[in-house]
């Protein structure tokens, strides 16, 4: 049977209490939404990588078991079709619920359930235009669906990641969040049930138990910092004690089904 | 004018919305805001609902994607 619930889930690539908590009356919508739902970190136990992390996230599978590590492999850019998994989208959807997703970074160009949306830069934005560009976007699109009343919308924003291996340490990296709160503050005021996270956090380079990038980037472009294994999550009105990334998926079946195993009753 | 590019006409009142849409948002003209939304309109819809279907992404799409995987320093 289908029951009436609205949710929005919204990840924030890279994002990391370090920069959040350092500087949190800055961000107020975060800092709302932090007040008025628990919040913790969710430490990742392999590779801090986004890849096999929004994979586990929306599938429910750890990255060991789902076996999805890389946007390229043996040279052949990966595709939906490529990755054999029920995503909470598909789930929902077959079960009846009007389910989108948004710009979710488990392949390139990121991918899209049940709409249209051109990612901006394949959804590797790496300048500062490309950043305003993927943040207009996406917030836009985000907006246009919600008004339609969906039962689940999960969005994503890339651009978090990009700025934090660029400007690291630097006030730029606060300057983007401000902004992403902004863009935030658009959304939350559509549903009541909020899940805020993110796939990995970040740190200085060095820093990470598990070194994911390189210091230099191809054109000599100093890399400032690395992915961490702690990741943020912010929930509202979520009834699911969120541990693992995977738990993500439980947490919102358990909101429209009641049960873990993502199966219909 | 780049000759991969060509000129549209559209109403002026229209044009004035679409400056004042995309002040602050990162776009560098309307040019740039109406090939957005026009390349969103009619982007073909994959199997599964993703934007672009494998057909419609082109090798010159590709090799862009690894370009900038290089560059950020996921991919050797």
């Amino acid at each position: 049977m289908v029951t009436l619930i609205k949710m929005l889930v919204i990840g924030l690539d890279g994002a990391t209490w370090k920069v959040i908590k350092d500087n949190i009356n800055e961000f107020p919508t975060i800092k709302k939404l932090m007040n008025e739902g628990y919040h913790k970190t969710i430490t990742v136990r392999g590779k801090p990588l986004s890849v096999p992390l929004w994979c586990t996230i929306f599938s429910g599978k750890k990255p060991e078991e789902h076996g999805h590590e890389e946007f390229v492999v043996n040279g052949k850019l990966l595709h939906r079709d490529d990755i054999n998994l029920d995503f909470i989208w598909d789930i929902l959807n077959k079960q009846g619920y009007k389910a989108f997703a948004i710009n979710i970074p488990f392949v390139l160009p990121p991918y899209n359930f049940n709409t249209q949306f051109d990612a901006i830069s394949y959804g590797l934005p790496e300048t500062e235009e490309e950043w305003e560009k993927e943040l207009w976007s996406v917030t836009e699109k985000a907006k246009d669906l919600l008004q339609t009343k969906p039962d689940l919308l999960c969005v994503v924003y890339t651009l978090l990641d990009r700025v934090q291996h660029y400007y690291w340490g630097s006030s730029e990296v606060v300057r983007w969040y401000k902004k992403i709160d902004d863009s935030i503050k658009e959304l939350i005021q559509f549903d009541n049930k909020i899940i805020l996270l993110s796939d990995h956090g970040f740190c200085s380079f060095g820093e990470a138990k598990i070194k994911t990038l390189k210091k230099a980037n191809i054109d000599g472009r100093e890399v400032k910092g690395d992915h961490h294994e702690e990741a943020i999550l912010i929930a509202k009105n979520i009834n699911y004690d969120i541990k693992n990334p995977e738990d993500i998926f439980y947490a919102i079946m358990n909101e429209f089904n009641g049960n873990k195993n993502g199966t219909e009753e | 004018m780049p000759r991969n590019v060509t000129t549209v006409s559209i109403p002026k009142p229209l044009a004035d919305k679409i400056r004042e849409r995309i002040k602050g948002t990162g776009f560098n003209g309307i040019s740039s805001y109406v090939t957005y939304v026009l390349r969103t309109v009619l982007t073909k819809v994959g199997e599964k609902g993703n934007n672009k279907a494998k057909e419609a992404f082109t090798k010159e799409d590709e090799e862009e994607v690894k370009a900038r995987l290089r560059s950020l320093g996921y991919l050797d």
